[in-house]
């Protein structure tokens, strides 16, 4: 079944990407597409094989030990360097419930 | 008259630092000097880092007057894909999301050949986060392709491979999700490597599929690939990356042991492939008679299910890509929208605006494939082709050493020419199965196709952690190539040869 | 509204409680080597992987890993050998990557238990039909909602196809244990434990502009990462608990095993051990499930018991009325006394969960869980049994003593080669004495400098009746406060209790002679009276003579 424009609108506002009315319009055709040279996947749900989220082989039980690493740490100032907005040695963000129409 | 670095490869860059031939300052200089006359038409790099590769070069040579020795790849120049950490340069992955970003680390994999002794020339033009196979969804300007500027360099990695087939530098770093560099090394005569998942680490590359994207380097010549990867090896696997393993390594040692004797797969399928240009078709049966030459044994091979690995690939990557992408809401570092009164407006129009069509329809994508009742159907169903794939590999290499195949179905394409994504995609057909299996795969040029006149290529791919004898497969190639067609394998794309570039 | 006691008449309380516990033990975060710290500067404790930064991966804490299989392994779960991180995906900026690396469908600890004894008035709020037959179809009706719950979250999600998620319906029904109701009121019930996993924890933000830091009316936000990525266990209970004092019981308990095993400081008030309660109400005797509410800031124990006992009360008086329970989060006010809705669930939330391809799976191995196993300290019921056995102190004063593993240690350091009364006077110090002069000091028992000797040697003194117990409250301040021996304290100052009859007698006669009145009261019948004649002695000896032996003088002397 075609995912319709309100289901695309549905995914973009789950994914926090605005979209406006001729890029929903674009974006429904090309998911539409794209679902659909995906379908010949559809037939391996059934097999009878266990999946593979990892390519690596045999490669388990990865750990490191619980030691400072102060080498990798970041000064604050680095660590907001690239901040769009920051304050007090911390990054900021608009209000969360405010304004706009939440 | 000097020598022109069009003349040398990257072990004869280091050979002659290390003899003292020339210095790793006049290296960076006669690199810094071809940019400056080559990149206004090749346009691979989105920044050049003159001071980063002068220092680099400094220090080399202080070693050499110190009367250390020197490492591996002392004073070789490298072009660094923009999707690398590179702490003193912006990492823009070529896109306005992260047009002002600064590293603020270094990958572990540049840091590896920053410590074998290159010299970081630049940051490298790429698809936006990697999405394409021509470079073209770059959000600042496009990268020609040096045997045609009329065409794309292929991609993702097409800043890289341009830059190497330019002659601007030796050596370049690029990654591969899908083929992004195995299919620009073809379209630009160059060598590519896309090794073993887990070989080299992913740590401080921006991530596209966590479980597809693997580093691999770019050289004009089998040897300098090997050397790179010796270098991006060493140190062995990398405790900031938990799925990197350790590597056989002795790589370059290795790529003129003898393959007679050995197995080289064909899949017969692959060779009657609906949109195979006859020009490649061609490069791979020469590559098969050269290795036939040389002693190899020609089995065909069946790969089942491959027929899934392109669907496979759109399910696992675009998942995959929505959640490393997610981060990117303008928050921490990125673009941010400015002016809004909330925080949900600002991170919708931060990634509206800060990502590219491509990106986003990825994401949307990923984030529909990821939705309660479709998962299943599709990743899961990903997952267990890649399973079966996975084992069509591991069946063919029982009778195999090595398969034998096209990287790209066509020569470079024209700018524009493939305009619908989803036609775009049908580009990686050949290159595609191995991130979905994880084993490595090489491309290596052919010269020029009869056709066309631009460059033409063979790939080929080896067992997973066998990569040591895919090189050596690759040298082969290259020998019989170089033997038949009585080039020598390092070439600089024709226009571009002899522009600066010479050592003072 | 109607008080609790009132309501559960009435109605039957469904609880189940989501914890989650900071790994405050370890040395740095779960994916990356930060120090963890709660007190220090903000953003300081930061690193490209838990701030998120574009290409940093994460890799496990080893610790981390072992500190979750002891602590199932302390709730009697089953250790689960397979297993992978998972993404948990949502947008909000507390989220370094907008998405929690947490686990999926399997997690390292499932289907564990933990039996808690209910006694004293709290043991009467269980309503009779939670007992026996009738709460054995309830305890499988919620399993049978649990295991939907895992298979919904699981769904779209097998991993190792078949195994694992036939590990889902690991309860046969028909065997399920129930509560127990013994002679004296008091009751064993077993809570089982669904699940606890490993994930990380989020970062802090303050909202700036707003009431009381609240979220709401807030101008901005500002995040310190420094919490980002910190190890995180989340337990989740079923809904077996019937009770708000069984579910303060189970956090309490929960509490001292994973303090024991040394995992977490456990502080409530820090919030490295938190507490969301989710709870529904019925009718007594039914066994179906009525819609649930899911609490938040329950962020103490009298919280999460008034959290918990409001809630129920207002869904109670919304069912009387004959309204609707609607499925939303609420907020737990303890200044005002009620819970106000945070937010309405209209549909399950959909985090887009997928096994994390930066994460290789476990497969752990026996030798692994097996050293585990083997650092793990006696657990607090076994203390407590073993405090009982072998001190013969009284259950619940032994239940207080092993909850706290330097309490325990001090305990037994005190009371070594006692048993019987002598120990129960070092127990009874410990647990009043001792307890109030270190939360009346804010100090913690190491620090505070107080030794075993000294406690030893405050209840010997209270044994031989050389002090009063009203004494050797003011010797214990005293000790504690200047590091000194008791019996030095009590010879300084004159305080040992005077036992010679020939010493005590005048003061008797003297206190007779003055309180004539209250002598012929006891004289008529009067028992009661003799209190007052005893401490007048008290007061005449200034405290010194010995409270029995003034009262058998003066019992001599009356009669």
């Amino acid at each position: 079944m075609a995912l319709t424009e309100d289901d695309v609108r549905g995914i973009a506002e789950y994914a926090t990407i605005a979209l406006d009315e001729s890029e929903l319009t674009e974006m429904t055709a090309y998911l539409n597409d794209a679902v659909e040279m995906l379908e010949p996947i559809l037939q391996y749900a059934a097999e009878d094989v266990e999946p593979t989220f990892h390519p690596i082989g045999d490669l388990s039980n990865v750990m490191r030990s619980d030691a400072v690493d102060a080498d990798r740490a970041l000064a604050t100032e680095d660590a907001l360097a690239n901040a769009g907005a920051a304050r007090d040695g911390q990054f900021r963000v608009p209000s969360i419930l405010g304004g706009g129409d939440r | 008259m000097g020598i022109s670095l069009d003349t040398l490869t990257a072990a004869q860059i280091a050979a002659g630092v290390a003899a003292g031939k020339f210095t790793a300052t006049e290296v960076a200089r006669a690199a810094l000097s071809a940019i400056e006359t080559r990149e206004a038409d090749v346009q691979a790099f989105l920044q050049v880092t003159p001071e980063l590769a002068l220092e680099a070069a400094a220090r080399v040579d202080a070693l050499r007057a110190a009367g250390e020795s020197l490492p591996p790849l002392a004073g070789v120049p490298l072009a660094i894909k923009d999707n690398m950490n590179l702490a003193g340069t912006r990492t823009t992955c070529a896109s306005r999301m992260l047009e002002n970003y600064e590293s603020p680390y270094t990958a572990t994999c540049v840091r590896r050949m920053l410590d074998a002794g290159c010299l970081p020339v630049g940051k490298a033009n790429m698809d936006e986060f990697a999405f394409g196979s021509s470079t073209e969804s770059s959000a600042f300007h496009r990268t020609n392709n040096p045997w045609d500027l009329e065409r794309v360099p292929g991609g993702s990695s097409g800043g890289s491979a341009a830059a190497v087939a330019a002659g601007m530098t030796a050596l370049a770093l690029g990654s591969d999700t899908g083929g992004s560099i195995r299919q620009p090394a073809a379209l630009c005569g160059v060598v590519g490597m896309k090794p073993t998942y887990g070989v080299v680490s992913r740590y401080g590359v921006v991530a596209f599929g966590s479980s597809l994207d693997q580093v691999g380097p770019f050289g004009r010549t089998v040897e300098d690939v090997a050397l790179a990867l010796d270098a991006l090896t060493a140190g062995g696997r990398d405790p900031f990356d938990g799925t990197s393993q350790e590597a056989e390594g002795g790589f370059a040692a290795h790529i003129d042991d003898d393959i007679a004797g050995l197995r080289v797969g064909v899949i017969p399928a692959f060779m009657e492939a609906e949109g195979l240009a006859p020009e490649v078709k061609a490069a791979v049966e020469g590559a098969l008679r050269t290795l036939e030459a040389q002693g190899a044994k020609l089995v065909e091979v069946d790969l089942p299910h491959l027929d899934a690995a392109i669907a496979a690939y759109y399910v696992i990557g675009p998942a995959e890509a929505f959640s490393n992408l997610a981060r990117f809401d303008g928050v921490r570092y990125g673009y941010q929208e400015a002016g809004c009164t909330n925080l949900a407006e600002q991170s919708s129009k931060s990634r509206a605006h800060g990502f590219g069509a491509e990106a986003k329809r990825r994401q949307m994508l990923g984030a529909y494939l990821l939705s309660s009742g479709v998962y299943d159907k599709y990743y899961y169903a990903a997952q267990k082709a890649r399973s079966l794939i996975t084992e069509d590999y591991a069946r063919a290499y029982e009778q195999v050493d090595v398969i034998l195949m096209p990287a790209s179905p066509t020569t470079a394409f024209k700018f524009g020419e493939l305009s619908d994504p989803t036609q775009m995609y049908l580009s990686d057909m050949f290159t595609i199965s191995i991130n979905i299996a994880g084993n490595g795969g090489i491309t290596v040029p052919c010269g020029v196709g009869a056709d066309s006149g631009l460059p033409v290529a063979v790939q080929l791919v080896g067992r997973a952690f066998d990569d040591r004898r895919l090189l050596t497969f690759a040298r082969a190639v290259e020998r019989g190539h170089a033997q038949a067609a009585g080039v020598p394998g390092c070439v600089v794309a024709p226009d571009f040869a002899g522009k600066g570039g010479e050592l003072a | 509204m109607r008080e609790l006691t009132e309501v559960l008449k009435d109605w039957e309380a469904v609880i189940g409680l989501e914890i989650h516990t900071e790994l405050t033990a370890l040395d740095t975060k779960m994916f990356c080597g930060c120090k963890l710290s709660h007190d220090d500067a903000p953003n300081t404790n930061v690193c490209p992987v838990c701030l998120g930064m574009p290409g940093a991966l994460p890799v496990p804490n080893r610790r981390a890993i072992e500190s979750i299989v002891k602590a199932g392994l302390a709730t009697n779960c089953e250790i689960q050998k397979h297993s992978m991180f998972y993404r948990k995906h949502y947008f909000y900026p507390d989220m370094a990557k907008n998405f929690q690396t947490t686990q999926g469908p399997v997690a390292f600890c499932m289907h564990g238990k933990l039996n808690l004894e209910v006694t004293g008035r709290g043991a009467a709020e269980r309503p009779l039909c939670a007992f026996g037959d009738g709460e054995a179809a309830s305890l499988a009706s919620a399993s049978a909602n649990a295991e939907g719950l895992s298979r919904q979250m699981a769904e779209g999600l097998p991993e190792r196809a078949g195994g694992a998620l036939a590990g889902m319906a690991a309860y046969d029904t028909a065997d399920l244990a129930v509560a127990e109701r013994h002679e004296d009121g008091s009751y064993t019930v077993p809570i089982r434990i669904l699940r606890i996993h490993m994930e990380e924890d989020a970062a802090k933000m303050v909202h700036v502009g707003g009431e009381e830091g609240r979220i709401g009316g807030a101008a901005e936000s500002l995040i310190d990462y420094n919490r980002c990525g910190t190890p995180l266990i989340e337990l989740v209970t079923e809904p077996d608990l019937r009770t708000p004092e069984e579910a303060r019981l189970f956090m309490e308990k929960l509490r001292r095993i994973f303090l024991t095993i040394g995992i977490s400081d456990c502080s409530m008030e820090k919030g490295s051990m938190r507490c969301d309660g989710n709870v529904s109400i019925r009718r007594r005797g039914e066994t179906g499930l009525g819609t649930k509410t899911e609490l938040k800031n329950l962020n103490s124990f009298k919280a999460l018991h008034d959290g918990l006992a409001y809630e129920i009360c207002r869904q109670a008086e919304v069912l009387e009325e004959g309204g609707t329970i609607y499925q939303e989060t609420r907020h737990w006010e303890p200044s005002r006394k009620r819970t106000v809705v945070m937010r309405v669930k209209e549909t399950a939330d959909d985090y887009r969960l997928f096994p994390d391809p930066d994460l290789a799976p476990f497969d752990l191995s026996d030798e692994f869980i097996e050293h585990c196993r083997a650092e793990l300290p006696e657990l607090p019921d076994a203390k407590r049994d073993r405090f009982e056995a072998d001190f013969g102190i009284k259950r619940a004063d032994a239940e207080q003593l092993a909850g706290d593993p330097e309490t325990a240690e001090f305990f037994e350091a005190a009371a070594a080669g006692l048993s019987g009364k002598a120990a129960q006077t070092v127990a009874n110090l410990v647990v009043n004495e001792l307890a109030a002069y270190l939360k009346g000091v804010g100090v913690a028992l190491a620090a505070s400098g107080i030794a075993p000797a000294q406690v030893a040697s405050l209840a010997k003194l209270l044994a031989e009746d050389a002090i009063s117990s009203n004494q050797a409250h003011e010797v214990f301040e005293a000790m504690a406060e200047s590091g000194d021996d008791p019996a030095k304290i009590v010879d300084e100052r004159g305080m040992r209790q005077v036992s010679d009859t020939s010493a005590l007698q005048p003061i008797v006669d003297e206190v007779l002679a003055a309180c004539s009145d209250q002598a012929q009261q006891y004289r008529d019948g009067n028992q009661k009276v003799i209190g007052f004649l005893v401490g007048q002695c008290m007061k005449a000896s200034r405290g010194t003579g010995n409270p029995k032996l003034f009262n058998e003088l003066l019992r001599q002397a009356l009669s």
